[in-house]
């Protein structure tokens, strides 16, 4: 039988016209694991304060979402401690530090409360301090790296902010049925002022830098 | 917030009533009754059967039970992730990826609390109905994370595979599938955990036969402490039967089954001797032995 098919090309750019993903990014390998390093530390921070609280708070729709949440931020800790590997670090655990000595206080000052009655000063550090902190290093990370050779980095934090911008609105709207009375505003306020001094001095997640390219937190997200 | 947190401390809103075993096990109407009564009585048959007058009763009972139980569950995994740093397993550590579990069943265990606390609403209970037993928080509360291990997602979680598997069958005969769907689901959760404190038990005593051999040996305490009485065992006479299926799945060895089987058949003959006793104290006609 006569072959009536005409062979078409294949032959096409190796970017769709709609892909617009550009090869320059901010950070090379070192820095990229600098901050995975620090994320993860934060995120394992997280999770084991979120675990250590269930048993604290009394109401039970809030001890429910901490052991739900807990579990979010640890699968975060653990995308980042398998991303290290990628990044040439064969020892995640060498990495996996805080960003500095005022993350540490950061994260000591935010774990403290444990009484049954502090359950706003609890909810306060996590969902109006620290997720926020997240986010933000988040988005800079992702909206700065190189989106062609960087796109597990990409991949993994697509993921993870779903996660934190879900927890964020679970944990606020918690907050916003707690707090009914003025001494409750008055103490929100309080501990979210103090707890986000220290996160001011600690410069984000990832350190100065969280949100921008300077160690001097004047040129945070100004570059 | 301190490394470690006493059972006593637990936070409950004001609904809950905290009980412990030797109070729970004192209550009457928990008794096991020697003599067999009428097929509708609740002598008939210590286990769950829709054929018993006080069956609903007796289901929102175990149903509540579950639930306290799996709110200590979450609190246990919850401290467990928190109470030990990652590191190699030795000393006061535990390995990054038993840490990951720990925080996975949390999530698990918040999720069978919403399951529970739904059945619970549907079965017509309220929250609190029942005195909440701690035993499941104290065996979450020692300092060896491998204790922790043997206690909690070997002996409790064993004898929720045992209780989830029971409670699936009364859902099946009394023809409530709502029931023996959420069962069904729990379960398959639970021989997850087991599973998981099994391998880790294994793996993180590897080489410390003597730690490995503490750790079982507080496994046989926590389970001869829920054969109390019998509540547990392979004789029809027992509440709650030994799903050795789910535990061969969730790594338990036959003889471990076997062991177990036979320390709630000794604890069973121990209660009814009791019973026999206070019934023959109480003037009562004994109940052939």
């Amino acid at each position: 039988m006569a072959d009536t098919t005409t062979t078409e090309s294949t032959v096409r750019a190796p970017f769709a016209p709609w892909d617009r993903r550009d090869l320059p990014g901010s950070f090379d390998v070192a820095e990229t694991a600098r901050r995975v390093g620090n994320y993860k530390w934060a995120e394992m921070k997280l999770f084991e304060t979120l675990g250590g609280w269930v048993a604290t708070v009394p109401e039970l729709d809030v001890k429910m979402r901490l052991g739900t949440h807990c579990y979010h931020h640890a699968w975060h800790a653990e995308l980042w401690h398998k991303r290290l590997p990628e990044l040439r670090e064969m020892k995640p655990e060498r990495l996996t530090v805080p960003a500095n000595d005022k993350m540490v206080e950061f994260i000591d000052a935010m774990a403290e409360p444990e009484a049954p009655e502090l359950t706003i000063e609890k909810l306060v550090g996590v969902y109006r301090v620290l997720i926020p902190r997240f986010v933000a290093a988040y988005t800079f990370h992702r909206n700065n790296t190189s989106e062609i050779t960087d796109a597990p980095t990409i991949r993994s934090i697509g993921f993870i902010l779903q996660d934190e911008l879900d927890d964020w609105r679970d944990g606020e709207m918690m907050l916003q049925s707690l707090i009914t009375t003025p001494e409750h505003v008055r103490r929100a306020a309080d501990h979210q002022a103090r707890l986000e001094s220290i996160m001011v001095d600690a410069g984000g997640i990832a350190g100065h830098g969280s949100i921008g390219f300077g160690d001097d937190p004047s040129t945070e997200g100004g570059g | 917030m301190r490394q470690f947190f006493p059972v006593q401390d637990l936070a409950r809103d004001e609904r809950f009533v905290q009980t412990n075993m030797a109070e729970r096990m004192a209550d009457a109407r928990t008794a096991l009754d020697p003599e067999k009564k009428s097929k509708k009585s609740r002598g008939s048959s210590n286990r769950i059967t829709p054929e018993r007058h006080d069956a609903s009763d007796a289901a929102r009972g175990l149903m509540h039970g579950i639930m306290v139980g799996e709110i200590q569950a979450l609190e246990g995994a919850g401290r467990t992730a928190h109470d030990f740093e990652a590191g190699d397993g030795s000393g006061d550590t535990i390995p990054f990826e038993l840490k990951l579990d720990m925080a996975r069943q949390a999530w698990d265990e918040a999720r069978h609390v919403e399951i529970s606390a739904k059945l619970s609403d549907w079965m017509g209970t309220e929250l609190g109905q029942f005195a909440e037993n701690t035993v499941l928080f104290q065996a979450a509360c020692s300092d060896d994370p491998v204790l922790r291990l043997a206690g909690v997602n070997r002996a409790l979680e064993g004898l929720a595979i045992d209780v989830f598997t029971q409670m699936k069958e009364f859902g099946n005969l009394a023809g409530d599938p709502y029931l023996a769907f959420c069962e069904d689901w729990m379960l398959a959760d639970e021989v997850t955990h087991v599973k998981m404190g099994s391998d880790w038990l294994r793996k993180v005593t590897e080489k410390d036969p003597e730690r490995r051999a503490k750790a079982l040996e507080f496994q046989q305490v926590v389970d001869k402490l829920f054969s109390f009485g019998g509540a547990r065992g392979d004789s029809e006479e027992s509440p709650i039967g030994l799903a050795r299926r789910f535990r061969e799945l969730a790594g338990f060895t036959d003889g471990e089954v076997d062991k177990i089987a036979e320390m709630d058949h000794d604890a069973f003959e121990e209660r009814m001797a009791a019973v026999r006793l206070a019934q023959e104290a109480a003037g009562a006609s004994p109940a052939p032995a």
